[in-house]
């Protein structure tokens, strides 16, 4: 019990989550021991995600930070996992990628980040996303993470130095830099 | 930090999946919809992607 000359502030269990949910999340740079470039190793900024709708969800997966892609870009087989009908979708758009031409069809769904190493699924921040899904994209990893719909969700600090990338919330730029309102 | 190193030597021309923390391969398969399946079953494992061919060049879009 407080005392009368003490102060108890009581918090629903929500804000307390909030204020957790401030702290950056630090991810080590992923380096890929089979591609070289110039003879040294080639390191890349990857964070784990999941998307999910309803009560369907994917694996957990690599999710290559990409500051020069405008849009969060997903293998269409995802949307197989999910159940999705890309041909009801909320709209197409085309990337012309290595000589060729891929089309992208949206949908939203939520976009999970996940804490780094996971190992119990928990769920580090989770918004609504519009994904543009391509036919037959997964050469090389199946999601890139670009501006609407990550980059506007959160703020993301790469340093190659550091060999890491922190993901904050996406109010932390400003806060960090001034630079006032939109 | 150092970045966490990854070996995908025996696996080149496979679709992976790592474990979260070590990065070691656990899923390997050639059909990339059997890995995404299996993969949905496992706690802490993160579907990486394809592993290159000595020499193949990879496309991004950006």
């Amino acid at each position: 019990m407080a005392s009368s000359s003490m102060v108890v502030f009581r918090f629903p269990a929500s804000f307390v989550t909030a204020l957790a949910d401030q702290r950056p999340r630090i991810y080590s740079y992923v380096e890929e021991a089979e591609v070289r470039r110039l003879g040294r190793p080639v390191l890349r900024p990857l964070v784990p995600v999941s998307f999910a709708v309803g009560d369907r969800f994917t694996a957990h997966l690599d999710g290559l930070v990409d500051t020069g892609a405008d849009a969060v870009l997903a293998g269409d087989l995802l949307a197989d996992r999910l159940g999705l009908d890309l041909s009801e979708n909320e709209g197409e758009t085309t990337h012309a990628v290595g000589g060729r031409v891929l089309t992208a069809r949206y949908k939203t769904v939520r976009l999970r980040l996940h804490p780094y190493g996971d190992l119990d699924g928990a769920i580090h921040r989770e918004w609504p996303a519009q994904v543009g899904f391509v036919a037959g994209w997964h050469d090389y990893g199946f999601v890139l993470l670009g501006s609407v719909g990550f980059l506007d969700r959160v703020t993301v600090t790469a340093s190659r130095f550091a060999q890491a990338v922190a993901v904050e919330h996406r109010d932390a730029f400003d806060q960090r830099f001034d630079t006032g309102p939109v | 930090m150092r970045a966490v190193r990854t070996d995908y030597t025996g696996y080149e021309g496979k679709y992976v999946a790592v474990d979260a923390r070590t990065r070691q391969v656990v899923l390997a398969y050639e059909d990339p919809r059997v890995l995404l399946r299996e993969a949905e079953k496992l706690r802490g494992v993160i579907v990486h992607g394809r592993v290159p061919l000595p020499g193949e060049l990879r496309h991004r879009i950006g």
